[in-house]
């Protein structure tokens, strides 16, 4: 087989994996940073006492130990779990805690005011968080939120670490057979550019669209 | 002014902030279709009394009957009566990410739980009673006047067709151009009925529309009575100061 | 001996990692600076082809993975520009390399929030470009930028674990080789990631000392 047939299949089930992590990462690690972000604000002593260690941890430990953790070190109480779900896992830990960040300061930044006028009108708690602060709190994250989803694209090759066939192991075995690492490589890092550019072109779209008058200066 | 009977009472309220007593027992009661204007110095505890009145802050003691229910009353379901009480705040704090007519719409369909046409045809009644035209409904609060965002909250609030609108100095945060406007809006209200309770700085405002002027100062009402008897002679001497300053900077009838 | 006692004898080996974790950071810091705050001037007061040049730079180290860049560069740029670098030396100038595209657009922010009256009055002064840069809009726009670079600082920390695929002596691989003498894995990653935090910690505290001592009296910084 030719050097870039070889590398064309490779790559192309590499990419498929990689889309397939993120497929799922993308999602939960969003609703898991809104519901952790919300308990933190929300959560009274004790939720977000814990939600607070929860992100102290997950965004202390690098994603790369936490990716460990879930593959090597869970194994010692006899969680085994493959290799996908593991980085799939370590993602969405390390992710929905740098997501819950944003969410948090965008929460806080809402004025006092809007919750008064919510409960005027006669809102219980959960009515005035869900009609009235989260609908801006959300607006006001997203700049934050879609750039936590460029860095989920670039740190998920990490996976390739406990044997994920994501891209970049692609890589990796094709330079072990070809050892032609500049071309390889160097593809690698156009396939990735071509994801991040995409995806933030399309996040660039969807603020625009999404964009309300007088929410611009709002961050 | 007829004796329809009373929409709500407050007897004794007090509250403190840390060492400060903001409100040092206040009673009063207001009648169905009456319209009570408060008025005093900075700091004289307004904002509070209102905001206790519909338990925004919780008073320390005393209660509040709203049509014969004690709000004060330990159990109660506070939500229930807050939708019949229409607020007005002095900076307007409308729902920053909705459409006017969204900000006035989602009271009804969430609170009042109405379906979503019955809540625009009331919406969109509410807005023209406030002189919010068509052209208006559809865009967003940072599109608006000050005027304009004042009138879509007072359609907000009165859209839930609360028994009584309380106002916190609704037009203390507008250009004087356009405190006419809203002025106008909440006088032709009180006119239709509506009962009232209203915070202002304007004494030709309260002139034309009290029923009862009370004059508030240092967490009491010191003084009450027909207006135009309390504005040109006042009994206390904090008053009189009062009424002095306000005349001089403020002007009779605008 | 038990796995636990191996295990506990290993941690010093696990905790002078740090000193190689740091060196990673502190070089990272140091050439990205230098990078950082080149771009930026480029960047805020460049001709079009300079802003072009910049634009692309960051595009780049912004838009791969380090774990990419580090192979990249290790195995065919550094080789094919005549550089022999070693694991640690590839790694030092990746993680510059990166951070200088982070800290361009950190300073490239503070710089753009200097009020145009500081440049004016340099300007007035007679200061050349390279003077009002100097004493003017840099040591303002750097002491804007101390407390994002303390971020910065937490985050290379963070990427430096990423090195140890290259071998280099930080904790990870230092932590592996301890995961496989002893057969034990959870605790001796749980003790790495706290050594991480711990680490995060004590610099952002020495960030907020010298950011304390830099600070202008009496000037709001946003
Ligand atoms: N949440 C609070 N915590 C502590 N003190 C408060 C609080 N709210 C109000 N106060 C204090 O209570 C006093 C009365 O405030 P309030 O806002 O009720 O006055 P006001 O009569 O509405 O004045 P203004 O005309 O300025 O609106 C003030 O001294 C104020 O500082
Ligand atoms: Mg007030």
């Amino acid at each position: 087989m030719s050097f870039w047939g070889d590398f064309l299949t490779r790559l192309s089930a590499g990419t498929l994996t990689t889309l397939e992590l993120l497929s799922i990462t993308i999602p939960l690690s969003i609703i898991l940073g809104i519901l952790i972000g919300v308990l933190r604000v929300y959560g009274g002593r004790l939720g977000s006492a814990l939600a607070n260690f929860y992100v102290f941890i997950f965004r202390g430990f690098p994603l790369l130990v936490t990716m460990m953790i879930m593959f090597f070190g869970l194994a010692d109480v006899g969680i085994m779990l493959e290799p996908f779900w593991a980085a799939s896992a370590a993602i969405i830990l390390c992710s929905s805690a740098y997501q819950s960040e944003y969410v948090k300061t965008a929460i806080l930044s809402i004025g006092k005011g809007q919750s008064l006028a919510a409960r005027a009108l006669g809102m219980n708690r959960f009515q005035e968080i869900a009609y009235v602060i989260m609908p801006q709190a959300l607006r006001t994250a997203l700049p934050g939120i879609t750039n936590e989803i460029l860095y989920m694209i670039l740190y998920s090759s990490l996976a390739y670490v406990i044997g994920v066939s994501e891209i970049f192991a692609s890589a990796m075995t094709m330079n072990s057979i070809w050892v032609r690492p500049g071309e390889i490589f160097g593809t690698i890092a156009l396939v990735y550019l071509s994801m991040t550019t995409t995806a933030s072109t399309v996040f660039k779209e969807i603020e625009n669209r999404l964009r309300i008058p007088g929410f611009e200066g709002a961050r | 002014m007829t004796a329809a009977g009373e929409v709500l009472r407050v007897e004794n309220l007090r509250k403190r902030f840390g060492k400060e007593e903001v409100l040092k027992g206040i009673s009063f009661k207001v009648d169905r279709g009456e319209v009570k204007v408060i008025m005093g110095p900075s700091g004289a505890g307004k904002s509070t009394l209102l905001k206790c009145i519909d338990l925004l802050i919780p008073p320390d003691e005393g209660s509040i009957w709203l049509e014969g229910v004690e709000l004060t009353s330990p159990g109660i379901n506070v939500n229930q009566y807050r939708r019949k009480i229409g607020f007005v705040f002095q900076e307007f704090n409308l729902f920053h990410h909705l459409t006017a007519i969204g900000n006035v719409m989602l009271g009804l369909t969430k609170v009042r739980k109405l379906p979503k046409n019955e809540a625009r045809e009331l919406a969109e009644e509410a807005l023209l009673r406030v002189h919010i035209g068509r052209d208006l409904w559809d865009k967003y609060p940072a599109q608006l006047s000050g005027g304009q965002k004042q009138r879509v909250a007072i359609a907000r609030a009165l859209a839930m067709e609360p028994s009584i609108m309380l106002y916190d100095e609704p037009t203390s945060a507008l250009d004087p151009q356009l405190t006419g406007e809203v002025l106008q809006v909440i006088k032709e209200l009180a006119e239709s009925g509506m009962t009232s309770v209203i915070v202002t700085h304007e004494v030709g405002f309260a002139l034309e529309v009290a029923d009862e002027l009370m004059i508030m100062f240092d967490g009491e009402i010191i003084e009450r009575g027909n207006p135009s008897e309390v504005i040109y002679s006042p009994e206390s001497d904090s008053a009189k100061v009062f009424f002095k300053k306000v005349l001089r900077l403020g002007g009779v009838g605008r | 001996m038990s796995n636990l006692q191996v295990l506990a004898k290993y941690l010093p080996y696990i905790f002078d990692g740090s000193l190689w974790s740091l060196g990673l950071v502190g070089a990272g810091l140091g050439i990205g600076f230098a990078i950082g705050v080149l771009m930026s001037l480029g960047q805020v007061y460049g001709n079009p082809l300079i802003r072009k040049i910049v634009d692309a730079y960051t595009w780049f180290f912004r838009g791969t993975p380090l774990l990419v860049q580090l192979f990249l560069f290790h195995w065919s740029v550094f080789p094919a520009i005549g550089l022999r670098t070693t694991a640690l030396e590839t790694s030092m100038l990746v993680l510059g390399m990166r951070s200088g595209a982070y800290q361009s657009q950190i300073f490239r922010g503070s710089i753009e929030s200097i009020e145009e009256g500081q440049v004016l009055a340099a300007k007035a002064l007679g200061l050349s470009f390279w003077q009002q840069s100097l004493y003017v809009v840099l040591p303002q726009a750097l002491r804007k930028a101390v407390p994002q670079l303390s971020n910065e600082y937490s985050i290379i920390l963070k990427d430096s674990a990423v090195c140890f695929v290259l071998g280099v002596m930080e904790i990870m691989t230092r932590t592996r080789y301890v995961t496989i003498a002893t057969g034990i894995a959870l605790i001796p990653y749980l003790i790495a990631g706290a050594l991480y935090i711990a680490l995060t910690y004590l610099g952002a505290k020495a960030f907020d000392m010298v950011y304390s001592r830099i600070r202008i009296q009496g000037l709001v910084t946003g």
